[in-house]
């Protein structure tokens, strides 16, 4: 959380966090899964794919929410979260890399949810508005519960994983 | 610069609106998404329509952007992208002009356009991306690489040659404005490249975007990155002051000040056809 984070104290402004936290989420996803068909690794592009249709069905259903309501518009670095970069779709390079395994894509997604469960739930805990204690409350047992379906898959993933790709070339080696 | 209001309308043209059909091909994790993030982010939130954006680049995976970013863009000659810019704003001072490079394009091969276009103070912006290292011909020390760096070939025992100094240098070449931002600060990134596009005069942001694959000790950037210590100043010999005792890892806008820019005037000043008949034999 960045020293000039504020409380988030309306329902329209919790919401266009929301929003514009799964956007990046979807964009981040769809990005990543591009990137990874650039290089060839498209077992680990249709991971990252699935996880951008996920995040758009969840951006699609906070939207809903929204319908009727005009949300302010919020400047990119004046949104109010309880970490330094957006919780879901935040800077996650340091986890990825061409030759990355679905199992290492999964735990990229499971630190994205686990980040968008903890906003919600900071969210839920802190802000004085019942109503937006509510709604945050519920998307962070739905957060959850995407945590929970993502260790599931974790350790299938892990009983069945192989062995990162060796490159023969490694980028950083002296030629 | 004015915030966003709390009550302003939705905008209408979202950020993603602003990236082209073509895929980048940076290699997963490079810091440079994250500044096309922020480059579209910042487009969107001035509002500027894509026909009154042009972005310029030289060689170097960096100065793929221009394909990224559905705008005007023209992927120029190594070195030479600020001597591009410069020709263009002078034919068409009405475009919102953006530079974008890397350390070695911009401090190496176009080193001498960078000092020029920073006293010369034409109305663009420039985003010099570093990650202190040549990417693109596979792992070769740039002019800001540390002097002992030794995983090159080419510099098996370090190139034992002090670092460029792009914030000083452009304070020393005449700057107006001169910021450094970090990849993984992608809000704050976003807001300087805001007040640079909304500077009148050079705008010379400095964007540490590290290179993974070729610099895998970058991921300690994160750690180390930090806002820096003295407000924003508009004495350069505060600002001398505060670039020479930093780390070269300190965020924000660290010099700003409002100086004439130069503009060529409309039409021409000569006429042609008298020109031509000084060269006749």
């Amino acid at each position: 959380m960045n020293e000039n984070t504020k409380i988030i104290e309306t329902v329209h402004e919790f919401l266009a966090h929301a929003v514009a936290m799964e956007d990046e989420s979807a964009e981040r996803y769809e990005m990543l899964a591009d990137s990874m068909e650039v290089h060839n690794n498209d077992e680990v592009a249709g991971v990252f794919r699935k996880l951008m249709h996920y995040s758009e069905k969840h951006a699609d259903e906070v939207q809903a929410l929204a319908a009727g309501m005009t949300l302010p518009s919020i400047a990119p670095w004046e949104f109010n979260w309880n970490c330094p970069d957006f919780p879901e779709g935040g800077d996650c390079s340091d986890m990825v890399n061409y030759l990355m395994t679905p199992r290492q894509a999964l735990d990229v997604a499971m630190h994205n949810e686990v980040r968008g469960r903890d906003f919600y739930a900071w969210v839920a805990r802190e802000s004085p508005d019942v109503e937006v204690r509510r709604l945050a409350g519920e998307m962070a047992d739905e957060e959850q519960q995407h945590v929970d379906l993502l260790q599931v898959m974790l350790e299938r993933a892990e009983l069945s994983s192989e062995p990162p790709l060796e490159d023969l070339d490694p980028p950083n080696s002296p030629e | 610069m004015n915030s966003a209001s709390a009550t302003a309308p939705a905008p209408a043209t979202r950020a993603r609106d602003y990236k082209s059909d073509i895929k980048p091909i940076w290699c997963p994790g490079c810091g440079h998404f994250a500044v096309l993030s922020a480059v579209t982010k910042a487009l969107a939130y001035l509002q500027l329509r894509k026909e009154d954006v042009a972005m310029i680049s030289g060689i170097g995976c960096s100065s793929r952007l221009p394909a990224y970013v559905d705008s005007y863009g023209f992927h120029g000659v190594h070195g030479r992208a600020l001597a591009v810019a410069q020709g263009l704003k002078a034919a068409r001072p009405d475009l919102t002009v953006l530079v974008a490079g890397g350390d070695g394009d911009g401090f190496s091969i176009g080193g001498n356009h960078f000092l020029h276009a920073c006293r010369r103070n034409m109305d663009m912006t420039y985003i010099a991306m570093d990650n202190e290292v040549y990417g693109m011909t596979k792992g070769q020390a740039s002019p800001t690489t540390a002097p002992e760096w030794d995983r090159s070939k080419l510099t098996p025992h370090g190139t034992g040659v002090p670092r460029f100094r792009p914030a000083g240098i452009a304070l020393a070449a005449g700057a107006s404005f001169i910021a450094r931002g970090f990849s993984g600060d992608p809000g704050g990134l976003t807001k300087l490249l805001v007040e640079a596009i909304g500077h009148r005069g050079f705008s010379f942001l400095h964007v540490l975007s590290p290179c993974l694959t070729f610099r895998p000790e970058h991921k300690e950037w994160k750690h180390q990155v930090h806002p820096c210590r003295q407000a924003t100043t508009s004495n350069a010999a505060e600002a001398a002051r505060l670039i020479q005792q930093d780390d070269g890892k300190g965020t924000g806008l660290l010099y700003v000040q409002e100086l004439p820019v130069w503009q060529p005037g409309d039409g021409a000043t000569a006429d042609l056809t008298g020109f031509e008949a000084e060269f006749r034999v």
